[in-house]
């Protein structure tokens, strides 16, 4: 009976809702439209929003290439910035420091201020370099929920934020799976999604949302709606979108999915309580390293790591358990 | 030619040839010199250039010995054709290289480009105003490629700290 109901009588809030019905099983693909859905509308009543077009002078004060660039306020982002300037800015930029703060290439500019841009080699990247490694964190992400076949319902928990020295990023993943170890085949098929990813070059955009709306978007994860009370900063959260995925995170990511050259899955194992940790490394573009090399370091990051989840941002307390192999 | 091979080569000569006859051969020398206290890097043939290097490096050791001493001045005097260049060289050169030792003078060999012309070669007096010929390796010591592996490397020191302490139990 109650089945009938609910398709005689769609929800008014959302169509998309409509297909949850107790009939149809909740699926990765399903969630993902229905978060994106939900995040377009987001976006397009943010946009709506701007009124005026206000402009606002932004200063380049890089090494090169000085200029004034009169921009849109509250619409123009650091990459529209770039594109004036010229095309490395766009495809090698990572993050852009605004008034001497790191700020997300696709945030849009809020006021007179002074830009520029940090790459990957210049001779203070550690904003980049924080950047970029929860940026992969969040690709990771990105490839666990799709990676799956339709029958696994994958719930992202918590991405650990980790120092780049300890040589790995990390995604703990809900799969509802019992004692699996991933065959060497999956892990690299894994490692390929990520790449095909990049290969994509899909921008990072960002959004910032109530927190109720987080909510309502992340329904089907209650780890998400935990991380959404936690994160919550001056009364608002941060999504990010890349391609079809949407993640909730503080930090500034990188500009662009491309700006990754190697990306391996190092490991997956099972945590104390059912959740699944995924291990991988990562080299941004224009680095090279000898394969040599490489193994070492994926070898290194496929050290399982266990600690506990118990808060966002830096975890401090984690402790190393070194496999009797390494 | 210094090396001790090749003065096996050559038999015990020690210098070239250049412009036929000793006179004419210190003369050639004396411009390359002149030129190279002038402009601080030159362009010209590989045998000048490595033939000059000595007299210039010598030179500089002479006028380390500062504008009053005679026999400095003497030498100064013979070897720099324009005499507008014998301060520059007591005030700006030799200065320059007092806590050097020798090996004042750089020599670079230019491509060849073609077939039939002489090998080239720049002479350069280090420390010079001009932008390095060579480009200077940058170092990104805080790249990720390169905390990666640096990470790699302090796990290794563990590794042989935990090892060395092993060794003396077992």
């Amino acid at each position: 009976m109650s089945r009938l109901k609910s398709l005689i009588v769609p929800s008014v809030r959302c169509i998309v809702h409509r297909r949850y019905c107790s009939t149809e099983r909740v699926t990765n693909a399903l969630v993902t439209e229905y978060r994106n859905d939900i995040f377009e509308e987001e976006k397009r009543r943010q946009q709506g929003m701007v009124r005026r077009l206000e402009k606002i002078e932004v200063v380049h004060v890089g090494p090169n290439d000085p200029g004034t660039f009169i921009m849109n306020k509250n619409l123009s982002t650091p990459y529209h910035c770039a594109m004036h300037i010229s095309e490395t800015y766009t495809k090698y930029s990572v993050l852009a420091m605004v008034n001497g703060e790191p700020w997300d290439m696709w945030r849009p500019l809020t006021e007179d201020c002074e830009l520029s841009f940090v790459r990957f080699r210049d001779k203070h990247p550690e904003e980049a370099n924080k950047s970029y490694w929860r940026s992969c964190a969040l690709i990771l992400g990105a490839v666990m929920e799709t990676a799956f076949k339709d029958t696994i319902y994958v719930q992202l928990a918590r991405a650990l934020e980790l120092p780049i020295i300890k040589g790995m990023f990390v995604y703990d993943v809900d799969l509802g799976l019992k004692d699996w170890t991933p065959a060497k085949d999956n892990l690299r098929s894994l490692s390929l999604s990520a790449i095909t990813m990049k290969s994509k070059d899909l921008p990072f955009e960002r959004l910032e949302v109530d927190p109720s709306l987080a909510i309502r978007l992340f329904q089907h994860s209650q780890y998400k709606q935990r991380e959404v009370e936690e994160r919550v900063r001056g009364g608002r959260v941060t999504l990010y979108r890349m391609g079809k995925f949407i993640d909730i995170h503080d930090g500034p990511m990188m500009s662009k999915s491309s700006l990754v050259s190697m990306f391996t899955v190092a490991g997956i194992h099972e945590l104390p309580g059912g959740l699944y940790r995924v291990q991988a490394i990562s080299l941004p573009h224009d680095f090279y390293l000898h394969s040599s090399v490489w193994n070492k370091l994926v070898k290194r990051a496929s050290v399982p790591l266990v600690g506990d989840l118990s808060t966002a941002g830096v975890d401090e307390s984690w402790r190393e358990t070194k496999s009797s192999a390494a | 030619m210094r090396l001790s091979l090749m003065l096996l080569i050559t038999h015990g000569k020690r210098q070239r040839k250049l412009g036929g006859g000793k006179p004419q051969r210190l003369n050639i020398l004396r411009r390359v010199v002149t030129g190279l206290v002038r402009h601080e890097r030159i362009e010209s043939t590989y045998a000048q250039c490595d033939e000059a290097k000595f007299y210039a490096e010598r030179l500089i050791d002479y006028a380390k010995l500062g504008n009053t001493n005679a026999g400095a001045m003497r030498i100064a005097d013979y070897w720099i054709t324009e005499k507008d260049l014998i301060p520059k060289l007591f005030e700006t050169l030799a200065p320059r290289f007092a806590e050097h030792d020798g090996r004042y003078c750089r020599l670079y060999r230019l491509p060849v480009t073609t077939q039939n012309t002489r090998d080239m070669a720049v002479l350069e007096y280090k420390g010079n105003p001009y932008p390095s010929l060579r480009p200077i390796p940058k170092n990104h010591p805080n790249s990720i490629a390169n905390i990666l592996v640096e990470g790699l490397r302090q796990d290794y020191e563990k590794k042989m700290e935990i090892d060395m302490k092993d060794q003396p139990a077992a």
